[in-house]
């Protein structure tokens, strides 16, 4: 059924999606589960996607565009639906389709399962470049591992976070396209063989080698306004045969199968971050397994067009997202010397223009090593290769520094160690042309702390790309009233040119505007106390002041400091009587590693604490506490636009950029924030004055670590409060029922050599977080900083991240865009038919 | 497995004779193979019905190569489908063997 009013796009939308109930599901639509109409309608999206991408390759093929290829073992994607229709300007046609057939939009978006490739940061700036490659029509492709089993889904029991597997794949997901005549064969394992070929040259062969099979899967990906879909390859990893039949004959059906499981677990299972990852065989195949596929299927393309490999580096730029995909230096030397009989000097200097490195950390724990006895076992010809790579590497070195032994260990692949090591970060700056930090401080810091032996070496490779996130998922899909009110008052320029947001600033001091903006807030906050009371049966006041930290839980992002803080208030009400200025609400989200025993205490702690305070009426009116559990894409949509206060209070120095402060800012939340990562820009360009900046900076911290001179001890002796704070977790107030549960803390906070100098910025922080208080009570300032903070935050586009990138590293320009693709493409929709109509639905 | 073999101006072609050449059969082609390469000094290996192969499967095509270049024979190969041709790509055998498009090209070879 049709109704009158239907748009010539519900029409045919509507038609396609019964189409698809009925031919791709075979039922009727009366017949489907929320699940099948979810498929039915992403189907029919798909379609035009696919339209689109062909169109898009066939404008790429003609132009012989040089192709951007982004390598990442994480992506980070999230709910798809929402997103793709918005970017094909068909949402309200799709909404209108869908309630002709008796179905509400917003519940089938809802239904959709987060696709949780990733753990944080680095997967969801992946995924968030993916969609600005797109919009700005540039031929740049995603390139990863099809995980069976994303990050564990979290849940929480008496305080304690348990892992749940994510089998998102259970179900198959309606939006990746097989493409199982473009499988590719890796091997793996086995030895070389010294030999010499025809023509008396050494020829060393791999023998014995096993082999893995990669199916890959694309996930397309349209750009704003539809005139170029892209796609994200992601590679399945398949045994070689169902399984051995020769073993199986022979009777050992076990071993068979064990062999294909073997194969198979490589694409299995996402690694959680900060799990112990040296020296895992699984987690090395892994990164091959990914760097093999793409690099083969980056050859099978340039190769339809191409003959010579000279041409290679004017026609292809792969970034390595930090150093998991980094042996493409040695896959792609491989390729070069090996198969494609090019001589090692052109091959390398090919490489090298070729490849790209962004690293993302600058903790030392995390920059990959892999023993050089695993890595031979496992890549028996990649280590003769990196061997090779390294021994002419170092022969430049000792022109360079002659005498310098030291320094050319230091600049060595190979560590020199027992057990040897091969290590990764090196290898990657070795074999590219550009190396990047992800904040103007991080890449300071590459420069002088990471690297900088490789600096003196090559200043001209390094260079900084400030992060950034795509405003179509974080303004525009997540913060519908916030994105219409913006365009209410600028126009919608600011979806693909997010410095439009600029024009705002005329706004901030306008009564009507702010009152709109308070509206917008109030409305997001009372949908996020309703997800929270659904989530942990917890009431909150949507009039508090929402204090949000939201991302994974690591000792350096110092949740424990916002705990301090949470306490400090508690019993500063209980047994001082000291009202706080305004009622406050604490939220937090994120997970844990599983195998990181701090940050699961931490996660206890918060509920510890919040058991205490929410149930002590004294204190609830004024402070509650809650954690809501799975943190994921699709939640932190639903918490963002609700954040009043953004809580970016990492040790500084640690945190390469950060992207929630990024998104958080966008979404009108004020920051309390060190001088660390992206914060450092983001002061700069909002302002000292609209932001909350407490706490020792980044030299500071260096100093008291290098120089050993924190002194805990002194500071806690100092300031009654902080005594107060940190003796309360040697006492039993926040285990009654596990007596010294948190005693670790308080041992910790005092120790001198705690990384992540708590005590020191805690009373900064109290004060910072005073000045938070007496500002939100002036609604009208508050909403002037808000507003500022959104119309200032247009760098922070991953538009203008990818634009640099391309500009400067990979030597595309933006490409000329062509008229929309598809029917329905480019039709101007920004979110909502009627932009004034969301702020009175609350 | 039931190898046949031609006599081509006095060059023995020979096929191989399945699809998969892998683990399971490896050692099945290399004595079945074996009587061939005792008899003949030029051989021509047509892999024009082979599919896959892996490395048990590459090592026996090595063996016979050895054993040929051992009496001072040699080993021509033929009709390598584009997958088979990219995995002796991969592993450098592409540099051990001589191999051709075609029978004919292979046999031609052994004339110059």
């Amino acid at each position: 059924m049709t109704t009158l009013s239907s748009t010539p796009d519900t029409v045919a939308l509507q038609e396609s999606i019964e189409r698809h109930a009925r031919y791709s599901l075979g039922k009727t639509w009366s017949g489907l589960s929320v699940r099948d109409r979810f498929n039915a309608v992403a189907l029919a999206v798909r379609d035009r996607m696919v339209d689109g991408m062909l169109a898009t390759e066939d404008r790429f093929k003609r132009s012989d565009s040089k192709r951007v290829y982004y390598l990442s073992i994480e992506y980070l994607i999230g709910q798809s639906l929402g997103n793709n229709l918005l970017n094909l300007g068909i949402r309200e046609a799709c909404r209108e389709a869908l309630s002709n057939l008796g179905t509400d939009l917003d519940d089938l978006e809802e239904s959709e399962p987060d696709a949780a490739l990733g753990n944080g940061g680095l997967g969801r700036l992946a995924a968030c470049f993916l969609d600005s490659l797109a919009t700005l029509g540039m031929p740049g492709y995603g390139y990863g591992i099809n995980y069976e089993y994303g990050l564990f889904k979290q849940e929480i029991d008496d305080g304690y976070q348990r892992e749940k597997p994510d089998n998102w794949l259970a179900q198959s997901t309606p939006w990746e396209i097989p493409r199982p005549d473009e499988a590719c064969l890796i091997p793996v394992y086995g030895r070389i063989e010294d030999s010499v070929d025809r023509r008396g040259l050494y020829n060393p062969m791999w023998m014995d080698w096993k082999i893995l099979i990669g199916i890959p899967y694309d996930m397309l990906i349209p750009g704003y306004g539809g005139h170029t879909v892209n796609y994200l390859r992601l590679y399945s990893a398949r045994s070689s045969h169902d399984f051995d039949m020769g073993i199986f004959n022979d009777g050992d059906y076990f071993k068979a199968v064990e062999q294909k499981i073997a194969s198979e677990t490589i694409s299995k299972v996402l690694y959680p971050s900060d799990a112990v990852v040296a020296g895992q065989e699984l987690r090395l195949l892994q990164e091959y397994f990914l760097v093999a596929c793409t690099l083969r299927d980056i050859i099978r393309r340039f190769e339809l067009d191409h003959t010579s490999y000279a041409d290679f580096s004017a026609k292809v730029a792969i970034q390595m997202n930090d150093t998991h995909p980094a042996l493409s230096v040695a896959e792609l030397m491989r390729i070069l010397v090996d198969e494609k009989d090019v001589e090692w000097e052109a091959a390398w200097q090919t490489t090298q223009a070729t490849l790209a490195f962004t690293n993302h950390t600058l903790m030392p724990e995390a920059l990959e090593k892999w023993p050089a006895e695993l890595l031979g076992r496992v890549l028996p010809r990649h280590l003769q290769i990196i061997y090779e790579i390294n021994r002419r590497f170092l022969d430049q070195v000792r022109i360079s520094f002659p005498g310098d032994a030291e320094r050319a260990q230091r600049l060595s692949i190979i560590e020199e160690s027992a057990p040897k090591q091969v290590r990764m970060a090196n290898l990657a700056i070795v074999g590219s042309h550009s190396i990047n930090g992800v904040s103007a401080i991080h890449s300071e810091l590459v420069k002088t702390v990471l690297a900088p032996d490789f600096f003196k070496l090559w200043p001209g490779r390094f260079n900084q790309k400030t992060n950034g996130v795509t405003q179509r998922r974080w303004l525009l899909k997540a913060n519908p009233p916030l994105a219409n009110l913006i365009t209410s008052a600028v126009g919608d320029d600011w979806i693909t040119d997010l410095n439009r947001l600029r024009e705002l600033e005329k706004y901030a001091t306008d009564a009507g505007f702010q009152a709109a903006f308070q509206k917008v807030k109030q409305f997001n906050k009372e949908k996020l106390a309703s997800v929270i009371e659904d989530a942990i049966y917890l009431k909150v006041d949507p009039n508090s002041l929402f204090d949000v930290q939201v991302k994974r839980i690591h000792a350096y992002k110092r949740q424990l400091l916002n705990v301090m803080h949470i306490v400090d208030q508690y019993l500063s009400l209980i047994e001082d009587g000291h009202q706080p200025a305004v009622p406050r609400t604490y939220i937090f989200s994120g997970k844990a590693a599983p195998g990181y025993w701090l940050a699961k205490q931490i996660i206890k702690l918060v509920h510890n604490v919040a058991r205490v305070v929410n149930n002590d009426s004294k204190a609830n009116p004024w402070i509650k506490v809650a954690f809501i559990p799975d943190y994921r894409v699709s939640l932190a949509e639903k918490i963002i636009p609700a954040a009043d206060l953004s809580e970016q209070i990492s040790t500084a120095g640690t945190e390469a950029s950060g992207t929630g402060n990024m998104k958080l800012a966008l979404n009108g939340a004020v920051t309390i924030g060190t001088l660390d990562g992206a914060n450092i820009e983001i002061l700069e360009e909002v302002g000292a004055e609209n932001m909350f900046i407490f706490g020792l900076q980044p030299s500071e911290v260096q100093t008291l670590r290098q120089q050993k001179t924190y002194r805990p001890r002194d500071h806690y002796a100092r300031s009654p409060r902080s005594k107060r704070v940190v003796d309360s977790f040697s006492s039993n107030l926040f285990s009654p029922h596990e007596p010294d549960l948190f005693k670790w803390i308080f041992t910790s906070l005092l120790d001198p050599n705690d990384e992540h100098v708590h005590v020191a910025d805690f009373v900064p922080y109290i004060e910072a977080q005073r000045q938070v208080a007496d500002t939100f009570g002036d609604r009208a300032q508050w909403s002037r900083m808000a507003i500022l903070n959104i119309a200032r935050v247009g760098k922070f586009s991953s538009d203008r991240a990818v634009t640099e990138y391309a500009r400067e590293i990979w030597g595309v320009r933006d490409a000329s865009l062509p008229s929309p693709v598809g029917a329905f493409a480019g039709s101007g929709e920004t979110g909502q038919s009627n932009p004034s109509a969301v702020l009175t639905r609350a | 497995m039931e190898i046949s073999v031609n006599n081509v101006d006095g060059v023995a072609v020979a096929a191989v004779p399945v699809d998969e050449l892998d683990a399971s059969n490896a050692s099945e082609f290399k004595r079945d193979i074996t009587p061939v390469l005792q008899a003949n000094t030029k051989l021509v290996l047509d892999l024009g019905r082979l599919r896959f192969v892996d490395s048990s499967g590459l090592g026996a095509m090595l063996s016979c190569l050895r054993q040929l270049s051992a009496k001072s024979g040699d080993l021509k190969l033929c009709g390598m489908s584009k997958q088979v041709r990219a995995l002796f790509e991969l592993v450098r055998m592409h540099r051990i063997f001589d191999i051709y498009a075609t029978q004919e090209e292979a046999v031609r070879a052994f004339r110059h």
